[in-house]
């Protein structure tokens, strides 16, 4: 029986443990991890706590306002030090035995040393060090010490990324979100890089944008992608935009990147967001998302959408028109349609008669990368 | 020893009229590899003023990594020997004599980089400080730079007009904060008074890293130094991020005095050891050839790293750039720059 494969990978590397297992260790061991934005860890003492592949590591900021970054693991009996987030600041006490570390990482106290050790040398038992870096308002962290500069990873990138002066803009709390997709990763990063499917799973959701113009490729691991405007939203931007604008008007466009591995950017004329994917098991991945806006009154804000309502009243339409209650297909909201996609793909690669058909244009970045994930897997870096 | 070179001055400035003046100088295809020099090394120059012959230290205050010529730059020092005969009498043209560029108070480029350097400097600090933020924007392309900048008033700042022009150019990778302690009216002052723990914090505050290899150079008066360092070790600046040069106009050499053979009783760390010291070597050099390990950074007697008490004997001190009056006064010496002129000396470094 040939292997089953989805273009480039077997179809194992959707579905199988020891794929998963692979990858966490190659690529999300070896990579910078997105961890937040730089506003979470802004103040001494403040600190943030993630996972990166295998790795637990936090980060937390001196009172010089430089960012640490520790494996979080005591270095006594390995007992996690810091939960989620939260403010340390002077010290960090393991809750084991109370070993304390200062925010430079090294060992401060051992309770009872005399008695219950003789001596410690303290000199060679300091937390492990990471990198840490801010970059387009985003923490990054990376397992090594050595990791070199985060602009040796995303410097080529950049240029192919938006105009955004992203930390001029500020967070808009109610585009926070967190949703599971019964899906591999790899999959709803497909999704994301089809170019193909976007005039099609969304013609209704997406249709300010001119798919046709848009251009797009691979850069190194990292994927560009840039669509104008659609001319009849473009012909009255300044009424039509639904929220303040963030960009000048003569470079407007939607620039929604895949940064490897799994870091999705949606930077638009009025919006940033960030789409970041991250693999919980091989059929179970987490999405996260935050958006930046411009920094203006609610007034403002408020302003434009009433301005804008007449444009978008006739703009979004669901892709069938009516359906059970909750059908993603009859909502109206493109990430409804996104996840709904993902999932159902999944689903199909169980199936004994699943095989796949040729891949269009629009899909190529789809292959490319599959190619990225095997180079990493191959250890072709 | 490195040897001197006749180098022709290719072009004056009056940097400050009347006050310090820009030397340029012309380095021959021939003597190119010999003259190259990192941002911040100095340069030793040899004139014979009144038939005696002196060297000064000066701060190249140009980058070689932004194609920059070789220049120094001198403020005249009351009374200053060199620095007023530079200021009255070098004029295009004119031969001077100069060794190669030297020292460890240094910026290495790294193009790949991307860091934050925070330079803090006082009067002609600025010097070496100055060549490492043109190295910086020129061939850190990702790094960025801030630089407070401490003077008595508008009319002593060094480089104001080329800073304001480089602020403007580099918008996103520059700034520049003046501290003035007697401000007139309308002066670029970001904070009146001196460069203290408190100006150094709220700066840090209003300029905090974004590149977080952020890195400390550190150039001015001994006294500064020992502030600017104190402030940034409150605050839990790792020791090996932050670099400085003590500069107080011009570094003084005064190798002409010899020392003599000893014995040299040195204390580390509570134990004392007795050490044989050569009539030309240092105690640094004589208590490190014993075995033992001094603490030492630059060997130059700009740092301070080396210093030490004396409790016996005497000592010459080829240079003591790092120390103030206050630390002379008190028997502190530099190891890395004390020959014996007793039979007997003892020295104990500071716990
Ligand atoms: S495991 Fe942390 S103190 Fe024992
Ligand atoms: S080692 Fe720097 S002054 Fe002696
Ligand atoms: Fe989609």
């Amino acid at each position: 029986m040939p292997k089953r494969m989805l273009h480039r990978l077997p179809v194992e590397a959707y579905t199988e443990l020891d794929w998963f297992e692979r990858e966490q260790e190659a690529i999300f061991s070896r990579t910078w991890s997105y961890a937040g934005f730089a506003e979470d860890v802004s103040e001494p003492g403040a600190y943030v706590s993630l996972r990166a592949g295998l790795n637990e590591i936090f980060v937390v900021m001196g009172r010089d306002r430089r960012l640490r970054a520790f494996h979080n693991i005591c270095r006594h009996r390995g007992t996690r030090l810091l939960r989620a987030v939260g403010n340390a600041q002077k010290a960090i006490t393991c809750p084991y035995h109370d070993w304390t570390y200062d925010l430079e990482g090294h060992l401060v106290s051992v309770p009872a040393e005399q008695r219950e050790f003789g001596e410690v040398d303290k000199s060679c038992l300091g937390l492990k060090p990471a990198s840490v870096d801010l970059w387009r308002g985003m923490l990054f962290v990376h397992p090594s010490p050595d990791a070199g500069s985060i602009m040796e990873w995303f410097g080529e990138i950049e240029p192919h990324l938006g105009p955004h002066d992203v930390d001029e803009l500020v967070e808009y709390p109610d585009g926070r979100a967190s949703y599971e997709i019964k899906a591999n990763w790899k999959i709803v990063v497909e999704n994301y890089i089809d170019v193909y499917h976007l005039a099609h799973l969304h013609s209704g959701t997406l249709a300010m944008y001119d798919h046709a113009r848009a251009e797009y490729g691979f850069v190194g691991p990292h994927y560009a992608f840039w669509e104008p405007l659609s001319a009849d939203y473009a012909a009255d931007i300044e009424r039509n935009a639904p929220m303040p604008l963030i960009l000048p008007p003569g470079q407007l466009g939607a620039w929604v990147p895949m940064l490897f591995p799994g870091i999705g950017l949606a930077e638009s004329e009025t919006s940033w967001s960030t789409y970041t994917i991250t693999p919980l098991a091989p059929d179970l991945t987490r999405v996260e998302n935050r958006t930046r806006v411009k920094n203006a009154s609610d007034w403002a804000f408020g302003r434009q959408a009433w301005r804008s309502a007449g444009f978008w009243k006739g703009a979004i339409t669901a892709k069938y028109d009516a359906g059970e209650d909750g059908d993603p297909l009859t909502s109206g909201d493109f990430t409804a349609e996104d996840v709904l996609a993902c999932e159902r793909q999944q689903q199909a690669l169980r199936s004994p008669y699943f095989e796949v058909g040729p891949a269009s244009r629009g899909e190529g970045p789809v292959l490319e990368h599959q190619e990225v994930v095997l180079r990493y897997l191959e250890g072709r870096t | 020893m490195k040897d001197f070179h006749e180098l022709v001055v290719a072009a004056v400035r009056e940097e400050i009229p009347g006050v310090a003046r820009t030397v340029v100088f012309d380095v021959p295809v021939a003597l190119r590899a010999t003259f190259g020099w990192q941002a911040g090394q100095h340069v030793t120059l040899r004139f014979r003023i009144g038939g005696e012959e002196v060297r000064r230290s000066y701060s190249i205050s140009s980058s070689a990594d932004a194609g920059d010529p070789l220049r120094i730059t001198v403020k005249r020092v009351e009374g200053g020997l060199v620095s007023n005969h530079v200021n009255d009498s070098i004029e295009p043209g004119a031969r001077v004599d100069v060794m190669a560029p030297f020292g460890g108070f240094v910026l290495e480029p790294e193009p790949r980089g991307r860091r934050t350097c925070y330079l803090i400097g006082a009067g002609s600090g600025i010097t070496p400080l100055y060549a490492m933020l043109r190295t910086i924007l020129v061939a850190e392309p990702w790094s960025a730079v801030h630089l407070l900048y401490g003077n008595r008033n508008a009319d002593s700042i060094l480089f104001l007009g080329e800073l304001s022009r480089l602020e403007e150019a580099y918008r996103n990778r520059l700034t520049v904060r003046h501290v003035l302690s007697r401000p007139e009216w309308g002066s670029p002052c970001w904070r009146k008074g001196r460069i203290d723990a408190e100006a150094i914090e709220a700066w840090i505050a209003e300029n905090p890293p974004y590149a977080q290899d952020a890195q400390y150079f550190v150039c001015g008066p001994g006294e500064m130094n020992r502030t600017v360092i104190s402030a940034l070790t409150s605050i839990d600046v790792p020791t090996r991020r932050i670099h400085m040069e003590s500069y107080g106009g011009s570094t003084d050499v005064e190798d002409t005095v010899a020392g003599v053979a000893a014995v040299a009783e040195i204390v580390l760390g509570g134990r004392r050891t007795d050490v044989p010291v050569a009539a030309d070597q240092t105690l640094l050099a004589a208590a490190r050839a014993a075995g033992m390990e001094p603490p030492f950074s630059c060997e130059a007697g700009v740092c301070g790293a080396c210093r030490a008490e004396l409790v016996k004997g005497t000592v010459h001190m080829r240079s003591k750039a790092a120390l103030t009056d206050d630390d002379l006064a008190d028997g502190s010496v530099l190891t890395c720059q004390s020959v014996a002129t007793s039979a007997r000396v003892g020295v104990r470094y500071c716990p």
